[in-house]
């Protein structure tokens, strides 16, 4: 068993046979409350009875609608008439106890109605954000369109297995020769690295073919076949750091003999 | 019949903790008519929703009050939880209802003891907070606060408490017992204390009714409106609840039901610590409340029924998130409670509604 809750819709007008109709058969006022929308202010009134919360909705009261109170059927209803009056600018008529715009200390008046800069900011940022993310997508189906129409007989964009990727050694070396040196370098140490990894991932793989990766790096070279044993006698965990730090310092090298390179240009 | 006269009452008066003002139209030292007003600390925390996401609101929810802390982040939750359709462990509902009736402990024995201090008892005002003491330490083992517990959040609750707590919760518990009907017998036999409460600022039960009086203020006029009857979480499996109540409508009557409503909280914390089921404490809740969707709850607080209304819009910060605290609901009640008493007896009618207006001004 729990509280049942019931949502009505209800007009302006009907406001005070409402109230009359609930008092008559018995319901008790719980609360009136206001919701700031685009279209309006929304004015919820709720009553209960048996274990029911009933709340009837008068959607959309605009600036210059006039609303009846409640208050000669439900007295509890003068503060909450106040409160939606001086907080969100709803002109209410016949209060009991009408404070007439000061039940409340405010600096500024119908503060709830009032869009913050910082709700304004996030509201707009949300905006961009969905209108970027929509181009974007609507950008990368076009690019997809166009390549089908290009290319007939293209087969689906291949996706990565996470084994090996192996570009041809010409094509890297080809684009690499037009890169800045210093750059070089440190994208053949990233290439090392990726190397390496995969081929911890997949030592069988590399054991049973020992020429399977087309870039080999230079700093690969330094390993002797003499160390190589060694690792492999090793925990592989351990393997893998000697690696590391044996990469490490090829790719060091590596950028010191560049700098020197340029140096003596 | 003297002349009418215009006394203003608070916002800062020695007998009222918080800013309430009240203009007294006197004749001689009758009250003719009371005019409340507050406004004075209003804090925009329903604003607030707007930029505090769900979760997050739930730690400015329990701030609205420093005594019902843990009722509004309760009350919060489980209407968040009924806005998303989210079903929470029955462990968790059950650990909430615990925290819940001692916090009703521990406001109910603080509203005591203001009330002995109103009616000029020191030494009882100092006897009741230093049983409280002992109900703060329970909250400061189980949960690690004193006053904010931060310990509810959606989709559950974010601690358990083990079988050695629970023994001892039922220990303090007890052991405080007999110093609590020590404490009552003071209160609701000694004479010079019914002198200032029996009689004083009666209220019908039809009065009681027509005014929509929530919490022990409509209870001590025999009106039921007890949210716990309702079956919310864990109260649904209480074995036989029967809210206190009483039929004589004066102060009297309403720090008999308060002094009894704490005994009965023990009893419930007592049947809820042997009837919890093992299991999870919380569920996790993913997505933002739908867009336009409605939920609206209420929970009996220590002061009497809270209402809460949320509204999403597809994103996870709210669109309205309400709170009506049962003193705003039982301001209109208050003022006809003071209509026709003496003068001096306006801080005692005034503390028996057990006003909270920290709460009232979100």
């Amino acid at each position: 068993m729990t509280v049942k809750t019931e949502y009505l819709i209800t007009t302006i007008d009907a406001v005070p046979s409402m109230a009359k109709r609930r008092k008559e058969d018995g319901w008790r006022f719980v609360q009136l409350l206001a919701v700031n929308t685009e279209e309006g202010i929304d004015l919820i009134y709720s009553f209960m009875k048996d274990g029911v919360l009933q709340n009837n909705k008068v959607e959309h009261v605009a600036k210059t609608d006039s609303v009846p109170s409640i208050t000669d059927e439900f007295l509890a209803a003068f503060v909450f008439e106040n409160e939606v009056h001086d907080l969100f600018g709803v002109d209410i008529r016949n209060i009991a106890i009408d404070f007439g715009g000061n039940f409340y200390a405010l600096a500024q008046s119908e503060p709830m109605t009032i869009i913050s800069p910082a709700q304004k900011a996030a509201r707009e940022k949300a905006r961009q954000a969905a209108i970027a993310k929509a181009e974007r997508a609507k950008k990368a189906a076009a690019a997809n369109a166009a390549y089908v129409v290009d290319h007939p007989g293209a087969k689906p964009a291949p996706k990565s297995d996470g084994v090996l990727i192996k570009p041809s050694a010409d094509g890297v070396e080809e684009k690499l020769r037009g890169i800045d040196p210093e750059k070089v370098a440190r994208l053949r140490a990233a290439m090392a690295a990726k190397a390496r990894k995969a081929a911890a991932a997949n030592a069988d793989y590399e054991e049973t073919h020992p020429t399977a990766n087309p870039v080999q790096p230079k700093q690969e070279s330094n390993i002797s076949d003499e160390l190589e044993e060694k690792l492999k006698g090793m925990d592989p965990e351990k393997a893998e750091k000697v690696r590391a730090a044996m990469a490490r310092k090829a790719a060091k090298e590596a950028a010191a003999q560049n700098d020197t390179a340029k140096e003596g240009e | 019949m003297g002349k009418a006269t215009v006394i203003p009452f608070g916002p800062q008066h020695p007998v009222l903790p918080e800013p309430l003002h009240l203009d007294l139209v006197v004749e001689d030292e009758k009250v003719i008519e009371a005019i409340p007003q507050i406004g004075f600390v209003h804090r925009g925390l329903e604003k607030l929703v707007e930029t505090r996401d769900y979760n997050q609101f739930i730690y400015v929810a329990e701030r609205i009050c420093g005594i019902c802390a843990f009722g509004h982040s309760m009350g919060y939750a489980e209407t968040v939880e009924r806005l998303m359709g989210v079903e929470i462990p029955k462990r968790a509902e059950y650990l909430r209802v615990i925290w819940h009736e001692l916090s009703r402990i521990h406001s109910h024995i603080l509203w005591m003891g203001l009330a002995a201090d109103a009616f000029g008892f020191e030494s009882l005002f100092m006897h009741c907070w230093r049983l409280r003491e002992r109900v703060l330490d329970i909250f400061e083992k189980t949960t690690g606060g004193r006053v904010i517990f931060s310990v509810v959040k959606v989709g559950g609750v974010v601690r358990d408490i083990d079988e050695a707590q629970f023994a001892e919760i039922k220990r303090v518990l007890e052991g405080i017992k007999h110093d609590y009907n020590q404490l009552c017998k003071a209160f609701l036999k000694d004479t010079s204390v019914k002198n200032r409460t029996v009689g004083v600022g009666y209220i019908s039960e039809e009065e009681a009714r027509a005014l929509s009086m929530v919490g022990p203020f409509a209870r001590a006029s025999n009106v039921n409106n007890d949210s716990r009857c309702l079956g919310n979480g864990g109260y649904a499996d209480l074995a036989d609840f029967q809210p206190i109540m009483d039929t004589q409508g004066d102060c009297y009557a309403r720090v008999k039901v308060r002094a009894l409503e704490v005994l009965q909280s023990m009893d419930i914390i007592t049947e809820m610590i042997d009837k919890i089921p093992d299991g999870d404490i919380a569920v996790p809740v993913k997505g933002s409340p739908v867009d336009g969707a409605e939920a609206s709850n209420v929970v009996e607080q220590p002061r009497g029924e809270c209402y809460y209304y949320a509204r999403g819009n597809g994103t996870k910060y709210l669109e309205r998130m309400r709170m009506r605290t049962p003193t705003s609901q039982n301001l209109a009640g208050m003022t006809k409670a003071l209509a026709g008493c003496d003068l001096a007896d306006v801080n005692m009618i005034v503390l028996t509604i057990d006003p909270c207006i920290s709460c009232t001004e979100r």
